[in-house]
């Protein structure tokens, strides 16, 4: 027994060194197996003799020395991965050992082994109790440490109350550790450790007599306060103050470190100060003093120092902005970047990208170091170059700039940093692309590097740009079509047979844009395009089906063109119509036949440059009514309407007698078959505008030029289920309007369930049911979601043009309101990204006065009338702008309807009749619900009359305001689907906070859904009378006087969310 | 706050390994340490110490700070709440106190007293907050403890030798006072 320890060690010492030698991990594995047995057996041998044996004495210590050995040893076994849970009992049972020696080693084994739910853990919390309440300091502190490092939960109640007691112990070692145990279990079990408990206790102990117990505090204040910092607010005087000590030199001299007095307390402060002095010009300018002092005595040359510079450098950055704070920032930065320690210049990126945004002329003086940084070979600093050229890209440098990420790109192959710096390049280039040529060529480059990390929309996007143009000149729009074609065509004559190799994104780029403008190409001839996109196609390649089908639609496109179908091209079409793919085959048997049967219409099948020609479509189908009469003298019953269904008429003349409530807040249906099958024919590529022969009854253009708005608003419900507070405004009248001319459902079944051939036999009378069903299979369909890439890139690209230059303080709020119509005009003519459906503007005459109003009437936000809310209502009734971004949002619809569509109609499913199994893209949904903000400019920046802030809730037509409790979720899914908006801009000295506004929403009456604090943006629920639902979404962010509000208020009814933005103006400024 | 605390040797072996926020699993914390291990290696000593992004497993927004010693790589893995320099400095106070602790420590001091260096630790990092950075305070910390071991090791009446050291303790608490 005597050599017991001995051995033990030479055991454990042989282990080491026998792990420290072995070659590989199997070899490790081996031999730590080795040890788990060895280890077993010791804990079965019984662990010391009888008591009162002569070498009692003795023995207690091999014993413990064996046992304490046992658990470094059982430690060492899980570090490098295995399991010991056979003698986690071992430790459980050292930590009720009486000696604080064992004791330690048990809890620490049990802390560094135990999993977050091992029952082990239980059997220690009376063990931790004990300890907590004993009268040996050392006992105490084993006691808060294990207990922070093992407590769960539900063990939280069972010895925070002891805890909490210890914040008043004699020994400083005991408060410092006590303090960060509270906010573990503050973290574990909010309700029991409450926060105002643990802020209570925080602000006693910040100011302990012993700076090392304020230190820890501060650790803990910090963590709260990047939570909520407003309960922290007064502490910036003492804050200041115990900073000003230090800097001062009054703490002992062990605290300093390499001659700098107390830096992490230092840093820890500062930190602090710029949590809570963020976006706060009060709270800020109390601290501007003390920064600059502390950041000049914390300049002395070693590497602690500089740490407090750094702190104080992003404290600088984020609190209210001082211009001398800002130069001396400035200043510390660009030494920072200009040193030669890696460990510094990475700093100095990191901190002049956090000033640039706002502060362009301080990034002027370092571009040669910032490239020799992005030449640097260390990764992190070229991340973090790059990361800080993202952010001070704008329209001058946004070239060099992108060039240079894609350059990285190529080259790089961490997935995550790939992904990340994919969205940077196109979020640049759409931002600030200097001509539309580049930006299609970087779009390219970027397709070819990343694959297909890039969005579908970007895709979509490009194609709609270069379908669209500019709309400047047509000749530019031409020149812009053919550089893309020459490009495209060149890249797959530059990689004779890998191009399939390219990612999809880019393939099916390629063939829609030769589909649609080979012809343009002046290097090679239609033929030769042709040949390279059958060469693609050809079925030996490996493409996803949806590429192929890209592929396909192109080459029916470029073989209608040509007039002819050469050979190379009927092989590939041949081969198809024994695809798998059942949509493909009948893709292609559809093309044949056409081709055979009838190969003048091709022509009008396939457009040529017509992808952004608005379509018209005849809901009513009255091209069937030939059909029908002679179903009907064949003895059919004719279509009876149903009785509840309301006519267009009788809604429209609702809406004008009872303005007060005269939308329909019933919820929308889901989407009808014939959006999706007007939307899969505008997808096909283009049609005839009118056709001839057929004539259209006033419902039919209010149904075509609704579609893309209905698919758009009736989306979200189907999707989400959720279409109670959705209105029915499109979803009926669309029904109603295919009554007048009713054909009977079984009839219209007929005429579209038959595919192909008979569909084209039978179409000689007139040339829609081509079109129809030509475009149901063979749309190019890039698949959905352009809306929200159009948009934006059009407001971007407006940004850009007003802040461009980066010139600090030269950015005039974009001049809000001329007329919002002309506003939408502009926007359309503006760029080519929004044609379609933004309806011409000379409006339609008469059929749908409320299309009219929803697309073209957003005057109603020129002039905020001072008028109380409830009479502007009823003046303002169709003014509210009902559908101001799903307006412009609609058109890219056109080309956007994914394959899958396609298949109801041919399905054999009654176009107007059946409800769309499958709902039609949604753009809304795609769309940030936060970029309607602004959209329609400043409101007019007149005072209005005051009113007091009181707790008066918003009433709309004598009707309050009541709170509509939703989650996140829910208001997430509402946002996408409530029609009315009304954006407004407050520059506010009144409500300055997050809190402070989500007070007055509530007071308005609203419910708080919830407030995110770290972008300072908060959203609000509520519901008037049961039917309409308000939305509220307001950001917070500091400027001029006190702060400035963007608000979006959203309702379900137009008239609501004038008066009630107005209403929450006055409460705001 | 601080994640996790490791130290690994130039090999890829790990000489400690402490986190501070639960990771799932043994298996999870393997990962964890060889692709810390795996990444940090590459880097030349001239880079700079830091890496971002490359330990998805702790969350967001975790940077390893890192410094490497003769054959140890000591690895900080921290969130944003912490400052860049000081965390390396505070590297440079563990090592510090691990020097003065083991008297020129070196690996074998890591291997065969992984206790004390964890009980070392404990001294400097609690519950992935700093709770000191003053390095008298800490080695005095451990020197009160180590005494105590070997009290009661040499005395079978632990209670009796550690209210001694209370008292001791009891006396050497700061005089020094602030008025903030």
């Amino acid at each position: 027994m005597a050599t017991g320890g001995v051995n033990l060690s030479k055991e454990f010492f042989e282990l080491l060194k026998a792990i420290g030698e072995s070659k590989s991990k199997q070899e490790e594995d081996r031999i730590i197996a080795k040890e788990v047995v060895r280890l077993k057996q010791k804990l079965e041998t019984p662990q010391s003799g009888g008591m009162g044996s002569p070498a009692a004495t003795n023995q207690l210590l091999t014993s413990k020395k064996r046992a304490k050995e046992f658990l470094v040893r059982l430690l060492y076994v899980e570090m490098l991965g295995h399991d010991g849970s056979f003698g986690y009992i071992k430790a459980v049972e050292m930590a009720a050992s009486s000696s604080l020696f064992h004791k330690r080693t048990g809890y620490l084994v049990c802390s560094a082994c135990l999993s977050p739910e091992h029952e082990f853990r239980f059997m220690l919390v009376n063990q931790m109790q004990r300890d907590l309440q004993s009268s040996n300091v050392l006992e105490i502190c084993g006691g808060v440490l294990a207990a922070t490092a093992l407590i769960t939960e539900d063990m939280v109640p069972a010895v925070s109350g002891e805890v909490m007691k210890l914040i008043a112990h004699d020994s400083d070692t005991v408060r410092k550790k006590v303090i960060i145990a509270l906010h573990r279990f503050h973290q574990l079990a909010p309700e029991t450790v409450t926060r105002e408990d643990l802020v209570e206790k925080l602000r006693k102990v910040l100011c302990d007599r012993d700076p090392s117990v304020m230190g820890s505090s501060l650790n803990v204040i910090e963590a709260l306060a990047a939570e909520d910092a407003t309960v922290f607010k007064d502490l910036i005087p003492s804050l200041v103050s115990i900073l000003k000590q230090i800097g001062e030199h009054r703490l002992p001299s062990d605290y300093d470190y390499h001659r700098v007095p107390a830096p992490w307390i230092q840093m820890k402060i500062v930190r602090i100060l710029g949590i809570v002095g963020k976006a706060d010009a009060a709270a800020s300018s109390g601290m501007y003093e003390i920064l600059m002092d502390c950041m000049t005595k914390a300049d002395v040359g070693v590497n602690a120092g500089y740490a407090v510079v750094y702190e104080c450098v992003k404290t600088i950055a984020t609190i209210y902005p001082n211009p001398k704070l800002l130069d001396a920032a400035g200043e510390a930065i660009s030494r920072f970047i200009r040193s030669r320690s890696h460990n510094l210049k990475y700093l100095g990126v990191t901190g002049l990208a956090m000033i640039v945004e706002g502060n362009p002329q301080y990034a002027a003086q370092h571009q040669l170091v910032v490239m020799d940084c992005l030449e640097d070979p260390d990764e992190t600093l070229q991340r973090k170059t790059l990361d800080l050229l993202y952010r001070m890209t704008n329209p001058v440098n946004v070239e060099f700039i992108t060039e240079r990420i894609l350059e990285f790109l190529r080259g790089s192959t961490d997935l995550f940093l790939k992904n990340v710096l994919t969205k940077r390049v196109c979020s640049v280039a759409e931002r600030y692309a200097p001509n539309n040529a580049w930006y299609i060529r970087t779009i390219t480059q970027l397709f070819e590097v990343s694959g297909d990390m890039v969005k579908q929309e970007v895709a979509q996007n490009l194609m709609t740009l270069i379908a669209e143009g500019t709309g400047d000149s047509e000749e530019a729009d031409m020149l812009l079509r053919q550089n893309a074609v020459e490009l495209y065509v060149g890249l797959l004559r530059d990689k004779p047979g890998t191009a399939t190799k390219l990612p999809r994104i880019l393939l099916e780029t390629i063939a829609w844009v030769l589909g649609e403008y080979g012809y343009l190409s002046a290097v090679c001839t239609l033929d030769d395009v042709l040949k390279e996109l059958c060469a693609l196609a050809s079925v030996k390649a490996r493409l996803p089906n949806s590429t192929r089908k890209f592929m396909l639609s192109a080459v029916f496109k470029l073989v209608s063109q040509a007039g002819t179908c050469p050979p190379h091209a009927a092989t590939v079409i041949d081969e198809y119509t024994r695809s798998k793919d059942t949509d493909l085959q009948q893709r292609c048997l559809e093309f044949q036949t056409l081709l055979t049967t009838a190969p003048q219409i091709l022509s009008q099948v396939f457009p040529v440059d017509a992808s952004a020609e608005d379509l018209a479509v005849d809901p009513n189908l009255s091209f069937l009514n030939g059909y029908v009469q002679q179903a009907i003298a064949n003895g059919a019953r004719p279509y009876e309407k149903p009785e509840d269904d309301d006519d267009d008429d009788d809604f429209m003349d609702e809406s004008a007698t009872n303005k007060g409530s005269g939308f329909k807040m019933t919820p929308y249906e889901k989407p009808q078959t014939p959006a999706a099958a007007m939307a899969a024919m505008r997808g096909m590529g283009g049609a005839t505008p009118s056709m001839p022969g057929v004539s259209l009854p006033p419902g039919a253009g209010y149904g075509a030029s609704t579609a893309p708005v209905q698919a758009n608003t009736g989306a979200p419900g189907a999707v989400q289920l959720n279409t109670r507070n959705v209105a029915n405004v499109w979803g009926k009248p669309q029904a109603a309007a295919a009554a007048p001319a009713p054909p009977p459902p079984a009839a219209t079944s007929n005429a579209f369930a038959s595919p192909g051939a008979s569909s084209f036999g039978a179409s000689s009378t007139g040339t829609n049911p081509y079109l129809a069903a030509a475009g149901m299979s063979s749309a190019p369909a890039p698949p959905p979601e352009p809306p929200k890439t159009a948009e934006q890139l059009e407001k971007e690209r407006k940004a850009a043009a007003l802040f461009g230059g980066m010139i600090p303080g030269a950015a005039p709020p974009p001049p809000a309101p001329a007329s919002a119509m002309s506003a939408a005009a502009a926007r359309a003519a503006a760029s080519g990204a929004t044609p379609v459906a933004a309806p011409a503007p000379p409006p339609p005459p008469a059929p749908a006065p409320a299309v009219e109003i929803d697309l073209l009437d957003m005057s109603a936000w020129d002039t905020p009338a001072p008028a109380p809310p409830p009479a502007a209502a009823g003046i303002d009734i169709f003014a509210a702008a009902p559908l101001p971004a799903a307006a412009p949002a609609a058109p890219p619809q056109v080309e956007t309807v994914s394959d899958d569509e396609e298949e109801a109609p041919a399905g054999g499913l009654a176009a107007p009749a059946a409800p769309a199994p499958v709902p039609p893209p949604n753009p809304i949904d795609n769309l940030d619900p936060f970029a309607a903000e602004g959209l329609l400019g400043d409101v007019q920046d007149a005072p209005l009359a005051s009113l007091s802030m009181g707790t008066q809730k918003f009433e709309f037509n004598g009707v309050p305001l009541g709170p509509l409790e939703i989650t996140t979720a829910q208001f997430g899914q509402q946002w996408g689907s409530c029609p009315a908006v009304a954006p407004l801009e407050v520059q506010s000295s009144k409500v300055t906070t997050l809190n402070a506004f989500m007070d007055v929403c509530s007071n308005v009456g609203a419910y708080k859904v919830e407030s995110i604090v770290s972008t300072n943006e908060g959203i609000c629920a509520g519901m008037i009378g049961g039917t309409h639902v308000v939305l509220i979404h307001g950001k917070v962010s500091p400027g001029g006087m006190g702060a400035k509000l963007n608000v979006t208020v959203k309702s379900t009814d137009p008239s609501v969310t004038g008066p009630l933005a107005m209403y929450m103006q006055t409460l705001l400024r | 706050m601080i994640k996790a605390v490791c130290i690994i040797n130039n090999h890829g072996k790990p000489r400690l390994a402490k986190f501070y926020q639960s990771v799932e699993s043994e298996a999870l914390q393997q990962t964890v340490i060889r692709r810390i291990y795996q990444q940090v290696a590459q880097r030349d000593d001239t880079f700079c110490n830091y890496l971002e992004g490359i330990v998805p497993e702790l969350g967001d927004n975790v940077k390893l700070i890192y410094r490497h010693y003769a054959t140890l790589y000591f690895v900080f893995a921290v969130d944003s709440q912490e400052s860049d320099l000081g965390i390396l400095d505070l590297i440079q106070v563990f090592v510090e106190s691990l020097d003065k602790c083991f008297e020129n420590v070196c690996e074998l001091d890591l291997i065969f007293h992984s206790d004390r260096v964890h009980y070392c630790l404990d001294e400097i990092v609690m519950g992935g907050m700093v709770l000191e950075t003053n390095i008298g305070a800490i080695l005095q910390s451990i020197k009160d403890q180590t005494k105590l071991h070997k009290d009661s090791l040499s005395k079978a009446d632990a209670n009796e030798s550690s209210s001694a050291i209370r008292e001791r303790i009891g006396t050497e608490q700061s005089t020094w006072q602030y008025n903030w």
